[in-house]
């Protein structure tokens, strides 16, 4: 039969989307930036030991929630080769093992920030920016565009600016403070700049990726209905240049799945306004109602609701030294 | 339950109907999201849902001040590679909480829009079926017009329409059939400046093909409207042969053939367009334009012939 | 396609001119619209008699509209609006014609925002669809709402597009209409600035001539021999001049008589006017359909 044939049916049809296999959640163990790599050996191992009994505090409730104590946890490691590009994988990635194997922690996916910005050909920090859906300021009626500044993404209403369209002779405007939309009485507004450019093109950023880094950790992300990441089961040894890093690396061949419900980062306290920013971002994103169907139905029949809200699946420990 | 929409159509800007292979380009307003298409009995391509935040007061009969917040769900689509529509609803609820949420609250709820307290259903509805002049309500007419303008701003169109025609507006409002309440049916109005009214009572609740079932009614619409235009404008009597056929060939060219009510429907509509076939009877008056419009060009293409002394 | 009504000087009969062409070509049967850009001074209902927006509108007109108070500008469907008894009734076959008056208080703009950029490339776009012909009436001289279209028509390179460069037949008028096209910060080097092509730019520009007294006019009958001599002469060094600063026949689209009915009101001229209470002349009408005829004719706007 030719599909010329098909029945009205069809235009549901041809909407397929893959789902991608799923923990019960993705820990975090570390993001490793060039200042903490310039500080040596060191400063990873310690960070390593701050975290181990955090994520073992993880396992241990999710293993108390699910029936059998079946807890499918998986951990990842995220370095940064993104905004500066600092030794090789090959000199790099064993150092991190062995910091982590000395604190018993067993990492089990490592990926590449600039991976966040495209993924073997997958632009999906582009994917992510056009589902941003911007949070309405009360008399949002649809008649106008929405207001953005480009490039920038915010929870509320700017200031007035004095660039605003202003006729001859017209009434002058005075300052007016910018408001949350979802306030209770005071505001706490946040303005998040997404990328910049200059000649050489965007550089998205830190919050922007770390955003995409969260739906990708949450199994959120399809790119023509495909999963765009695979982790890739590691190799003998490791690339002489980051290019050559595949973006999720699997490191254990026993582990639980890269994706989850939900995430759990363990971060210094130095990431609080990023994390903020990372949730202004993440709360305005709308992501494919099919993916969060699939993953509501995995979760609900496992006896595991799950929030609906993204930024509810999020948890954090921010740790002081 | 209380689900309303607009729905604007108007010609694609392009000079000849755009193949099928075009249509990704010219829909794919999401990266990563492919358009669908389906091909039978005519081609139809639609674009990726597209989600708008609003938060506004939603327009009362009583004059009520009702604020909605939530997000207003749209599509623009391709029928026939020739005539653009760009369609948003909402679905109206009842909000929980008496303050605003967070925005990942609403956006957990892709086309619902929540209202605070107490909710009004036929209040909302004709507030909504006659809100054309007010100012600062949900205006979901605008929305659906700026999906309309990504589409013709497209580089794949070469802008060169065969002819000019306004974009036409169908505002509807569907409601449950409730005890005690109008019974299922179907009302449509038209009114000034190319709008139209359309209130539904539906007897098994809101589904998606309700959409579908506006957006092909405001096809049609919009194809009728086109024509009368079209042929109002040729001065049939008046003008010379010539002439008007020069105006009623585009017609012939680029809208006969896009008439076909009710082809991608479920079935479970039928009875509606039935009713609307029996008033204000759609395909009737269709019909007779379709022929007076082919009389006159065989009339005319006979008389220039005769004329040139072929006869 | 677009059209965009300009003058250096003001008063030249850019309005009336422009409201007439609109007139003719809707009669001609096309669909037309007129926009009043003309933001310091929104007058452009005086001149089709809708009363409701003499001064402009109350209802939002284009200040509304580039400030981004209202989704759309407020439109006046003429035929049904009109004050003139004679013009309510649109003919069979003629097509709509529209109105998007000014906002009554709006003001000249200070700026040209980004925003307002592409509110109009969005007017611009929308009204092309449903026009056959939109004719944006500008201020006179240099004004943000010439480079508003420039800069919006860059960003169009579809949708086509044409200037009138309206001017009085005397010399200053002359030299003027040439500085706005040719003169430094004209037309022709804002438009090379916004990203137009500047012969390509050129070629879409032409002059239109208004309230033009010829010497052999009937008007002039009585003069002495002594005078239409000195007319005579004048005319000669007229053309001379406009032949000299690019403003002569070859880049000229058409020209407008003096007619009395224009000189004591500023309105629309319609058939009646000229066949049945005979106040306004012949060869008025007949200019205004054949600017209207060419102002859409290619062969008219043949590169020069
Ligand atoms: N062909 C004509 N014959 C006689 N008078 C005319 C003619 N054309 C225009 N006028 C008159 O000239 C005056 C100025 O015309 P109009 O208001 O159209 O000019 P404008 O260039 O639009 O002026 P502004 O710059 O103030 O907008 C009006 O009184 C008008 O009636
Ligand atoms: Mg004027």
């Amino acid at each position: 039969m030719t599909p010329a044939y098909a029945t009205f049916g069809e235009v549901e049809a041809e909407r397929r989307v893959a789902s991608a296999p799923l923990s019960h959640v993705s820990i975090e163990l570390g993001h490793l930036y060039m200042e903490d790599f310039q500080a040596g050996p060191e400063r990873l191992r310690e960070q390593f030991r701050h975290v181990a009994p955090w994520a073992e505090t993880m396992r241990a409730s999710w293993r108390a929630r699910v029936p059998g104590g079946r807890a499918r946890v998986s951990t990842c490691f995220l370095i940064d080769d993104y905004f500066s590009r600092f030794s090789t994988p090959s000199e790099l990635v064993p150092m991190v093992l062995e910091a982590a194997a000395e604190c018993d922690l067993t990492i089990d996916y490592l990926a590449r920030e600039s991976a966040c910005a495209e993924a073997d050909g997958v632009k999906l920090a582009r994917l992510v920016e056009d589902r941003l859906v911007t949070d309405p300021p009360p008399g949002t009626d649809g008649s106008r565009p929405p207001v953005t500044e480009t490039g920038w993404l915010c929870n509320g209403a700017r200031s007035p600016y004095g660039g605003a369209v202003q006729v001859a002779m017209g009434s002058a405007q005075g300052w007016e403070p910018p408001a949350q939309n979802a306030k209770r009485r005071h505001s706490i507004f946040v303005d998040v700049e997404l990328w910049d450019s200059d000649s050489r093109g965007r550089t998205w950023s830190c919050p922007f990726l770390a955003a995409v880094w969260q739906l990708l950790r949450l199994g959120m992300i399809r790119n023509d209905g495909e999963l765009p990441v695979r982790p890739t089961p590691r190799g003998p040894s490791f690339p002489a240049s980051w290019d050559e890093l595949p973006a999720v690396v699997q490191l254990n061949p026993a582990a639980a799945p890269f994706s989850a419900y939900t995430t759990m980062s363990v971060l210094s306290p130095r990431f609080l306004p990023v994390e903020l920013a990372v949730r202004t971002i993440l709360s305005q994103v709308f992501v494919d109602a099919a993916v969060l169907r699939q993953v509501a139905d995995r979760s609900g029949g496992e006896g595991i609701p799950l929030p609906d809200e993204l930024v509810d699946r999020i948890s954090y420990i921010f740790l002081g030294a | 339950m209380l689900v309303m929409g607009e729905v604007r159509t108007g010609l694609l800007q392009n000079s000849g109907e755009i193949p099928e292979s075009l249509c990704q380009g010219v829909l794919g307003l999401l990266s990563g999201e492919r358009v669908r298409i389906s091909r039978r009995p005519i081609v139809y391509a639609v674009s990726p849902d597209q989600l708008t935040g609003v938060d506004c007061r939603l327009a009362s009969a009583a004059r009520a001040r009702v604020r909605g917040v939530g997000t207003v769900l749209s599509r623009a689509s391709v029928t026939g590679g020739r005539v653009l529509q760009g369609s948003s609803h909402i679905q109206v609820a009842r909000a929980e909480a008496d303050h605003r949420l967070s925005w990942s609250h609403y956006l957990a709820r892709p086309g619902v829009v929540e209202v605070f307290g107490k909710m009004r259903v036929p209040d909302l509805a004709d507030g909504f079926a006659d809100s054309g002049a007010w100012n600062d309500c949900l205006d979901l007419g605008s929305v659906s017009e700026r999906f309309m303008d990504a589409v013709q701003a497209s580089p794949l169109l070469d802008r060169k329409a065969p002819f000019r025609s306004a974009r036409t507006r169908l505002r509807w409002v569907a409601v449950a059939e409730e005890p005690g309440r109008e019974g299922p049916g179907i009302r449509f109005t038209l009114g000034r400046d190319r709008v139209r009214t359309l209130r539904l009572v539906l007897p098994d609740g809101f589904t998606p093909d309700v959409v579908d079932f506006c957006e092909d009614l405001a096809l049609h619409d919009w194809l009728l409207t086109t024509l009368l235009v079209i042929v109002e404008r040729a001065r049939v009597g008046t003008a010379t042969r010539a002439e008007v056929t020069a105006k009623l060939a585009p017609a012939v060219d680029h809208l006969l053939h896009l008439w076909m009510p009710a082809a991608r429907l479920d079935d479970g509509f039928a009875p509606l367009w039935e009713a609307l076939e029996r008033r204000p009877g759609f395909s009737r008056q269709w019909q007779s334009l379709v022929a007076r419009v082919r009389d006159q060009i065989a009339i005319n293409t006979l008389a220039l012939l005769r004329e040139a002394g072929g006869w | 396609m677009l059209v965009f009504a300009i003058s250096d000087k003001g008063g030249t009969g850019r309005s009336v001119t422009s409201s007439n062409i609109v007139y003719r070509r809707a009669l001609q049967g096309s669909d037309v619209c007129y926009l009043d850009f003309d933001f310091g001074s929104p007058t452009a209902g005086a001149i089709f008699s809708v009363s409701s927006a003499a001064r402009g509108t109350i209802q939002g007109g284009m200040h509304g509209y580039f400030e981004g108070r209202i989704a759309d500008p407020h439109r006046i469907d003429i035929w049904a609006e009109t004050d003139r008894e004679g013009l309510r009734a649109k003919p069979p076959g003629a097509g709509q014609m529209v109105l998007f008056p000014g906002d009554e208080g709006g003001g000249e703009f200070s700026t040209v925002s980004e925003e307002m950029l592409r509110r109009c490339v969005r007017l611009f776009t929308r009204l092309e669809e449903e026009f056959d012909l939109c004719l944006v009436d500008l201020s006179a001289g240099r004004s943000f709402a010439a480079q508003m279209a420039l800069a919006a028509t860059a960003r169009l390179p579809g949708v086509p597009f044409r200037w009138l460069v309206f001017h009085r037949w005397t010399r200053q008028h002359i030299i003027a209409a040439h500085g706005l096209v040719r003169g430094r910060q004209g037309l022709l080097a804002a438009g090379v600035e916004h990203g137009h092509d500047e012969e390509t730019l050129a070629d879409h520009i032409r002059f239109v001539r208004t309230a033009v007294l010829e010497p052999d006019a009937a008007e002039l009958e009585g003069l002495r021999e002594t005078q239409k001599a000195w007319l005579n002469e004048c005319d000669r060094e007229l053309r001379e001049l406009a032949r000299r600063y690019g403003v002569g026949r070859t880049s000229m689209l058409g020209k407008i008589p003096l007619d009395p009915v224009l000189q004591w009101r500023e309105q629309l001229i319609s058939d009646e006017d000229v066949l049945s209470s005979q106040i306004a002349n012949a060869e008025t009408v007949a200019a205004f359909d054949d600017l209207a005829k060419k102002i859409v004719d290619d062969s008219a706007w043949e590169a020069l």
